[in-house]
């Protein structure tokens, strides 16, 4: 019995820590993580017309051109040769791209984690032309971007982690 | 010799031809101009990105073909790259770094800037000549209590100080124009003259919009507002006359 009380010892700790979790009903406010499948994330098309702006997003200026981001969802291409009546003539749809950079007839953006390049000599009308992966981590695929938080941890098999939600979380299992 | 000047002039007029379509362009500018909420930057040969962490270098003298060059960790929570002349300031939300871009494949960290005012924010930042310009925002998940418009002396880059400070409610991105600076805040486009850079004197405060970061650019301002862009003609950078809205 005596070799015994060392060994109960640390499960009454535990207990201890198991009733405090339970007193508050294991529910705190907490990250989860939004999933999507690698292959809808790198889907990227082009439109011609002028769609409504949803979210907007970062903007650049080259040029009679004006390029604006609606966030998470793609690049609006407006033309800015009239100043006083600019007009939307296309829109790169690039799922989770937040970013804009023109260098000469050349546009780089982010395409969630990849660095992507677009031909935009005729700007109407972009190509695709290149794409270096999981060179720009957009979102941190291990932890919430909020230091010392709860987080539900992130399971792979799910898909990429393209956001974090904030929520009340039963027990979750991470914290950083 | 008559072939090999048939193939000179062979060569030269392709180059020409190469002119010629280069010209045919819709628009001639090298690079442009992004916000000053900007993650990714472009310098001459060379494109910047910051994530979260750190600062990318890609060669682009093949602008299809980015190369990385070299990576350099900076710190915690980046969010903003502004380049002037040889340097990049990155923002984050604890401090401004400084870094030389004389070897643009090899940035070199020469200084950061901190606030006495404010210890923790979200802090994107302007420069301009020897002054450097930064909102301070505090509210959210930034930290802090009170927002500010920073100004500092960056003469000696490596020792940059902090002159002035001006309350603002809560700022985002910033840009100026010529002695002008412009300050997007929940309070609507701070116009402020700048003439004397530390001792801003605040203008007018317009609001067509929720301001989110601007881009003075050819004598217009490019405003990001929540649902799309403003311009305003800023011929007269003392006073913004809005051109259009486009949502």
């Amino acid at each position: 019995m005596r070799k015994l009380f060392p060994l109960l010892f640390p499960l009454i700790l535990l207990s201890c820590t198991q009733d405090r979790v339970s007193s508050l009903s294991g529910q705190v406010e907490g990250y989860s993580p939004v999933y999507a499948s690698a292959a809808d994330v790198n889907v990227i098309t082009f439109e011609t017309t002028a769609r409504q702006t949803e979210k907007a997003g970062k903007i650049y200026a080259i040029g009679n051109y004006i390029f604006q981001n609606d966030v998470n969802k793609g690049i609006h291409i407006i033309n800015n040769t009239n100043r006083s009546h600019p007009e939307k003539i296309g829109f790169i749809k690039m799922p989770f791209s937040n970013e804009i950079a023109v260098k000469g007839t050349y546009l780089y953006s982010n395409n969630l984690n990849d660095l992507v390049v677009f031909d935009i000599s005729d700007v109407a009308k972009p190509k695709l032309v290149k794409r270096i992966q999981n060179v720009f981590p957009a979102v941190d695929q291990k932890y919430p971007p909020i230091p010392n938080a709860s987080f539900e941890c992130p399971d792979p098999s799910k898909g990429i982690v393209v956001n974090w939600e904030k929520r009340l979380l039963t027990e979750p299992k991470c914290r950083r | 010799m008559k072939k090999i000047i048939f193939v000179l002039i062979l060569i030269s007029i392709s180059f020409l031809q190469c002119t010629k379509d280069a010209a045919s362009l819709k628009y001639s500018a090298p690079t442009g101009q992004g916000g000053s909420l900007a993650r990714f930057a472009i310098v001459g040969n060379y494109l910047y990105t910051v994530d979260a962490q750190k600062l990318s270098i890609y060669d682009v003298v093949n602008p299809a073909e980015p190369l990385l060059k070299n990576t350099v960790n900076i710190g915690f929570e980046i969010e903003t790259i502004f380049p002037f002349k040889d340097k990049l300031f990155i923002g984050s939300t604890s401090v401004v770094h400084i870094f030389s871009i004389s070897d643009p494949a090899n940035p070199q960290k020469l200084s950061q800037a901190i606030s006495p005012d404010v210890l923790r924010r979200c802090d994107p930042v302007v420069a301009k000549d020897t002054v450097a310009f930064a909102t301070l925002r505090t509210n959210g998940p930034c930290g802090g209590i009170q927002s500010i418009l920073a100004v500092y002396d960056i003469k000696d880059i490596t020792k940059p100080v902090q002159k002035a400070s001006y309350p603002v409610s809560q700022p985002y991105g910033l840009g100026y124009q010529d002695n002008v600076l412009y300050v997007c805040d929940t309070s609507g486009l701070m116009i402020f003259d700048i003439t004397k850079a530390y001792q801003p004197v605040l203008l007018k405060t317009i609001k067509d919009g929720d301001y989110v970061d601007v881009i003075p650019y050819q004598g217009t301002l490019i405003c990001w507002i929540n649902g799309g862009v403003l311009m305003y003609d800023i011929t007269n950078n003392k006073s913004p006359i809005l051109l259009a809205k486009i949502l």
